[in-house]
């Protein structure tokens, strides 16, 4: 894979010799494996970025006994997957990156004891890493955004956050659920499938719709609560004008569909999260924003942001899926980021966590 | 109906043209306009609902434009501003009736967008407290002209002949005015109070967040904003605000006590709270 930049601002000096780690990600239903590597120039080598999703049927959501599950039985065959791909045997690594938290208590558990169980066998340090850090870091890294104000919105996290001394600071955030959340729940309410992703299938669907129905706006200065929304929208699919997918109906008829209803809270709450990175962009004078986590490869939320950004002289960094969606990659990055700074997971303290919020990470490998 | 139709720009589009921009926060475009051009004069008069006095025809007004938000829905976009607009111009209208010191209502164009208020010649209260003026952060519609780093916050007290304590205590006291008349401001900082010159009257701007409501909670979440804000841009803030809540609870009376109690769980509590996945 391409060879990529390292951030001018940071800490660390160029390695002596290449560092090389595995990261293991499991905090929902994607479990991730990945190989990374920090060049001595500086620049940082994806080796490989393996992940498996738990894909439960349409109106379904993933239980966290059943997710852990798939992760127990997907574990090895990733992560060898991953090894292969990158090259390397196992002897080469540094260190061993898991994810801590925050995330499902049972899927986090399986993932850390592989982790462990692979630090034993290959006596390799671990190294602890905060999801939502991993998210960022990785951001950072993909896009070349130097110091940008993040939104990370994801299935369980919804986030405005900006760093400064040593501390990724939230500035604002969802009060009740995150944003993955209310649209994945939304999709299951319409029956829309869970492949790849509900929030993949509600964007296609959005691209259907035509109509906007009114739902309540909730931003609360750099805050934003979605729960209501979800409440609304929800109550529009017993509405007597709501025609399933598949009903028939003449044009001329006062309709809602569930395309309408894709596309008025994608709208809707998307305005909400703009609106609310704006605030924290204009509070701290920053013009850089970047979008991390699963909800952050929607392109109408990248659109939109981009127009925001354009507006106040800025701009919008963004990734694909393979970056956005959670995945291992990220975790090794974060933890060899830390790891290059003296940071490592003693064994009997490898422990894994469902609440680690983002400003609880000491950020030590920055200015 | 969005002002920025095809036809010839409405009254307020062209009040808004003859206007100097001031400052640009996230929301709003806040500019400075004299209303002496009589052809101006007789656009601001057509487009006010009551309160336009011509007697101070010479001083100037605020206009906050809340402009287009390109990347929002047209259609929520132009029912988000009204709502504002008129939200803000009705807090601000519930404060004037109570007595509390905020600036006048010049004129609402709530379709348009713009709200004009009187313009308030003073001081920020940041740059009036100790370690306020070092930090130059953006902040929403800080309507002074002249925050300039000024290091020197008491001898910029004595040019208004105040004391520090004096100022202290006429933030608390305008608080609970405000609280009194049971609006919730939203977001106080010291950078949404004014120090009208003269040193007479402490002013509470910016009301954009501004909401009406009687719970303890809210109130005691308000203040909570206050001490936190207090926190982060002033140093050694403590007894800053300690005597801005010792006015406070003095004007308050016999509410305080349930007030005080809320707020201590707040403070507990933190606004944050840890999440999930």
């Amino acid at each position: 894979m391409a060879l990529l930049r390292d951030s001018r601002n940071s800490r660390l000096t160029s390695p002596k010799k290449p560092f090389l780690a595995l990261g293991l990600e499991g905090s929902a239903n994607k479990l991730g494996a990945g190989v990374m590597k920090h060049n001595e120039d500086g620049s940082t080598t994806v080796l490989a970025n393996v992940r498996h999703t738990y894909i439960t049927p349409p109106g379904e959501g993933f239980l966290p006994r059943d997710t852990a599950q798939h992760h127990r039985e997907w574990a090895i065959k990733v992560i060898k997957d991953a090894v292969s791909q990158a090259g390397i045997s196992m002897h080469d690594l540094d260190c061993i990156c898991y994810t801590k938290g925050p995330g499902m208590g049972a899927p986090l558990q399986s993932v850390a004891l592989v982790a462990r169980t692979l630090a034993i066998m290959f006596n390799k340090p671990l190294v602890a890493v905060n999801h939502c850090v991993g998210h960022i870091e990785m951001g950072r890294e993909i896009t070349g955004a130097q110091n940008p104000v993040v939104l990370y919105v994801s299935g369980g996290n919804t986030q405005v956050i900006a760093y400064s001394r040593q501390c990724y600071r939230i500035f604002g955030e969802t009060l009740d659920i995150a944003v993955g959340n209310c649209l994945d729940r939304f999709a299951r309410v319409i029956n829309l499938s869970n492949a790849p992703s509900p929030g993949y299938n509600i964007e296609q669907e959005a691209k259907n719709g035509k109509r906007l129905v009114p739902l309540p706006y909730t931003t609360k200065g750099m805050d934003v609560s979605l729960s209501g929304i979800l409440t609304s929208v929800e109550a529009y699919t017993a509405d007597e004008r709501f025609r399933p997918t598949g009903t028939p109906y003449s044009p001329e008829d006062d309709v809602i569909t569930p395309a309408d209803l894709c596309y008025s809270l994608q709208e809707t709450v998307f305005a909400m999260l703009v609106e609310i990175t704006e605030r924290a962009m204009a509070h701290i004078g920053s013009t850089e924003v970047l979008i991390v986590g699963g909800v952050g490869c929607n392109e109408r939320l990248q659109e939109m942001m981009g127009i925001m950004a354009q507006e106040r002289g800025g701009r919008v960094f963004a990734t694909d899926e393979r970056f956005c969606i959670d995945n291992g990659i990220m975790i090794a990055h974060a933890g060899l980021l830390s790891y290059r700074t003296g940071y490592n997971t003693p064994l009997e303290k490898s422990t894994c966590t469902q609440r680690f919020r983002t400003d609880e990470v000491r950020v030590t490998w920055r200015l | 109906m969005p002002s920025s139709s095809l036809s010839s720009p409405s009254p307020t589009q062209r009040l808004l043209g003859s206007a100097q921009l001031i400052y640009q926060g996230a929301e709003a475009k806040v500019y400075k306009v004299y209303l002496r051009d009589p052809e101006l004069q007789q656009i601001a008069k057509h487009a006010d609902h009551d309160t336009c006095s011509m007697a101070e025809d010479a001083a100037p007004v605020l206009l906050k434009y809340r402009f287009n938000k390109r990347y929002r829905h047209p259609s929520l976009d132009a029912s988000l501003t009204r709502q504002r607009v008129a939200g803000e111009a009705r807090a601000l209208m519930r404060c004037l009736r109570s007595g509390v010191n905020v600036p006048g209502i010049r004129m609402v164009d709530a379709a348009g967008g713009v709200l004009g208020l009187e313009w308030v010649d003073g001081k920020s209260v940041r740059v009036l407290l100790p370690g306020g003026s070092e930090v130059m952060v953006a902040q929403d519609s800080d309507a002074t002209d002249d925050v300039g780093p000024d290091r020197c916050e008491d001898a910029a007290l004595a040019e208004f002949g105040v004391e520090r304590d004096d100022l202290l205590s006429m933030i608390g006291v305008e608080i609970a005015k405000m609280h009194i008349a049971d609006i919730i401001h939203g977001d106080l900082t010291t950078s949404n109070m004014m120090l009208r010159r003269g040193g007479k009257d402490l002013v509470l701007i910016d009301f954009g967040l501004a909401y009406h409501s009687s719970l303890v909670e809210d109130k005691a979440v308000d203040l909570y904003v206050l001490e936190r804000a207090f926190a982060s841009t002033h140093p050694d803030a403590e007894p800053l605000f300690n005597s801005v809540l010792a006015s406070y609870a003095k004007r308050l009376g016999k509410h305080w006590s349930a007030i005080k109690k809320r707020l201590d769980d707040v403070r507990l509590r933190g606004r944050k709270r840890s999440m999930v996945g």
